[in-house]
């Protein structure tokens, strides 16, 4: 067995890389709770009548909030299965 | 103990006098260049340590000292913690001074630190008395020292370098115990010191001295006391004047210290005057009441299991005793204490154009560099704010309330145009050029992320600068145009007020919340209007020209204006995006992939068109 494998399989066997991957995760899955308590806030709010602009202002919180969600789940979904092929080295 | 930045120019010629004289001895008195080798040893082991513990903390010791010190009985015992664990209160003393220059604690919280490493430190005596000398301890610092060596090979992040460099630290202080007890031993079959041994205060008062002396010269007590443990382990001196010596360690320390606040700022003095006060105060009882504090080292062994014969670990708990009591006396007076120290060492005057925080204290660790280095980008930012608004005629005080913008617009700062060159001379190039000269010092002692982080916020500055400088040029055609007759122009430039008056509400918003969401959500929403509201993209200067509206002068003016406006807001926003966020938690590196680039941008309007 090469060095460099060696280490690798010292990295993947105490899973040293996986501490600040896991915080990661939690951080973004509290970011995206929060965005998403926000949204439903906003959309409960579009349900009573408003004026003109302040429905627009609205709608456009709630465009970004939804692309932020996007965003963010894709990168979750991306840490997950970062973990997942390093797991099944 | 307290030992700044002397410390530091000092470590390594008395760790060359320390060998070199060891190297003279080795013929002559083999025992004695034992012992000089030990301490050498012994203090280059601390440094080890120390480099460890700044890379291994990688922040967690700020964030602790940060967050845990609201309280005096809670920043003494972090103090206390922080010290004992870390083995070394300089590197305590030097983060409390830069969190004091960051005003990341209060005065009163940094004293209260201070005491308590003064509790901290002797564990370094009751590291020495119950490892070092119970067990051949030398046996284990060559694995501690090779596993050192060999770590970094397999794990290359920086927390784990730096545990690499506090077990060769610990191993190379082991070895100095180790040479320091051999040579009190053998020297045992020479010459005999405790033939110098001296009874009542006379004694007490010679060894008191000598111990200071010794500290003044080693610049390190922790070494001072393994040397008086390992020669009292040895029989090379009396018990009672190793108590002596002990308090001497502690007085000597305090030379160290107000020698090293010398060259350090305002902060680092009252915290010198303040570690000067507390133990000469805790010297003089010690001495005062020494018979009686053996008395109670003695009664309280018992209790601890500690033999009555075992005058080492008696000697270590006499350390902690009389340092609990001095932190007894002492705290009742802090608050009077803080109070007189706020009266000494006052700055001459506070100057806007000045930095407020870059102090050389905090580049001793990278972590406090780069706070620093925040914190003044925020000084920038205030005053950039200022100019801004008062570039565009408005007041300050409007932007920040909840007065509609329109209203904002309305009420102008000041009749007649204010002088944005001698703004940006006074309050914003001298604290860029020193934030620019900090961060590249900063620099040379970082890794490739820290140096990342310093890069972007180079690049900050950098976008407020050229806000303000941007500001400059916009100011002469809105002045003109928003008081112009031909009502088409006026209500652009009207426009271009409002928008801007908008984003600097919003990032005034952004500088006071810690919701990541709210910062996340009103970065893009400016982000959106920053593109929505672009004339040129828009089409509403293609508009006013084609109908007419505007002269063609107007028209020039108004599309370099409006450049101008769409620069202002992507650089403030860039700005907002690096300061803002919380980089003490890793929702950094989160936000910094949330961010919304070009596309999300236009994803948003094209929705919006539909």
């Amino acid at each position: 067995m090469g060095i460099k494998k060696f280490i690798k399989k010292v990295h993947h066997t105490l899973k040293l890389k996986d501490v600040e991957i896991e915080n990661k995760k939690e951080s973004l899955k509290d970011l995206l709770m929060k965005l998403n308590k926000r949204k439903k806030v906003i959309k409960k709010s579009l349900k009573k009548s408003l004026e003109s602009k302040e429905e627009k202002e609205l709608n456009e919180e709630l465009d970004i909030i939804c692309l932020q969600l996007k965003k963010g789940k894709k990168i979750l979904h991306k840490l997950y299965t970062d973990t997942n092929k390093n797991n099944t080295i | 103990m307290f030992i700044l930045n002397s410390y530091k120019s000092l470590f390594a010629p008395v760790v060359i006098l320390l060998l070199l004289g060891a190297l003279l001895l080795l013929g002559l008195y083999p025992d004695i260049s034992m012992i000089l080798g030990g301490i050498a040893l012994f203090l280059i082991g601390m440094e080890y340590m120390e480099g460890g513990f700044k890379a291994f903390s990688g922040g967690i010791l700020e964030k602790v000292l940060e967050r845990s010190t609201n309280s005096t009985p809670k920043a003494i015992t972090t103090g206390f913690l922080a010290t004992a664990i870390v083995q070394s209160s300089s590197l305590i003393s030097i983060i409390v001074i830069s969190f004091l220059s960051a005003e990341l604690i209060t005065l009163t919280s940094a004293v209260g630190v201070i005491f308590g490493s003064n509790i901290g430190t002797t564990a370094t005596a009751w590291l020495v008395s119950v490892f070092g000398l119970k067990i051949k301890i030398s046996v284990y610092a060559m694995p501690m020292i090779v596993l050192g060596i060999f770590m970094p090979l397999f794990l290359k992040s920086n927390s784990w370098k730096g545990i690499a460099s506090i077990f060769i630290g610990l191993g190379i202080i082991f070895l100095g115990i180790g040479y320091m007890k051999e040579g009190f031993e053998t020297l045992k079959d020479g010459i005999n010191l405790a033939q110098y041994a001296m009874a009542g205060y006379a004694g007490i008062f010679t060894y008191v001295l000598v111990g200071s002396v010794a500290t003044v010269v080693i610049q390190s007590s922790s070494a001072t006391m393994a040397i008086i443990i390992t020669a009292l382990a040895t029989g090379q001196i009396d018990y009672a004047n190793a108590l002596a010596l002990a308090i001497g360690a502690n007085v000597g320390t305090t030379v160290t210290a107000v020698l090293g606040a010398l060259k350090s700022n305002e902060n680092g003095k009252r915290l010198a005057v303040a570690h000067f006060i507390f133990n000469i105060t805790t010297g003089l009882i010690a001495v005062a009441f020494i018979y009686q504090l053996a008395d109670l080292v003695d009664y309280l062994a018992v209790y601890v299991g500690i033999g009555i014969a075992n005058y080492t670990m008696k000697l270590a708990l006499f350390h902690t005793i009389f340092n609990i009591i001095g932190v007894l006396a002492v705290s009742p007076f802090i608050g009077i204490l803080v109070k007189y120290l706020k009266t000494l060492f006052i700055p001459k005057g506070v100057n806007q154009g000045k930095p407020k925080y870059l102090d050389d204290t905090a580049l001793v660790l990278p972590s406090t560099a780069l706070s620093a280095i925040i914190m003044e980008t925020k000084h920038l930012y205030e005053n950039a704010f200022e100019i801004i608004s008062h570039g565009l005629n408005l007041k300050q005080s409007n932007i920040t309330s909840s007065i509609p913008l329109d209203d904002v617009i309305k009420d102008s700062y000041s009749k007649n145009p204010v002088d944005i060159d001698t703004f940006y001379n006074y309050k914003i190039k001298g604290i860029y050029g020193e934030i620019i000269d900090f961060s590249t010092k900063a620099q040379s002692h970082m890794s490739m992320e820290d140096i990342e982080v310093l890069y972007g916020l180079k690049l900050a500055n950098r976008d407020l600068v050229e806000a303000v400088k941007d500001t400059k040029h916009l100011q002469k055609n809105l002045v003109k145009y928003s008081q112009s007759t031909n009502k088409h122009i006026r209500k652009q430039y009207n426009h271009i007020k409002k928008d801007l008056a908008e984003l600097l509400r919003t990032i005034h918003i952004v500088s006071n919340t810690k919701e990541e969401d709210i910062l996340l959500l009103l970065l893009s929403k400016a982000k959106v209007h920053t593109k929505k509201y672009d004339i040129l993209a828009n089409g509403t200067l293609d508009k006013l020209i084609r109908e007419s509206l505007i002269t063609n002068e107007m028209a020039t003016s108004l599309m370099n204006d409006s450049a101008y406006a769409y620069d202002i807001s992507k650089n403030l926003i860039a700005m907002a995006e690096t300061i803002f966020t919380d980089r003490s938690t890793n929702t950094a590196s989160i936000n910094e992939e949330m961010a919304m680039d070009d596309e999300d941008v236009k994803e948003i309007l094209e929705k919006k068109d539909d």
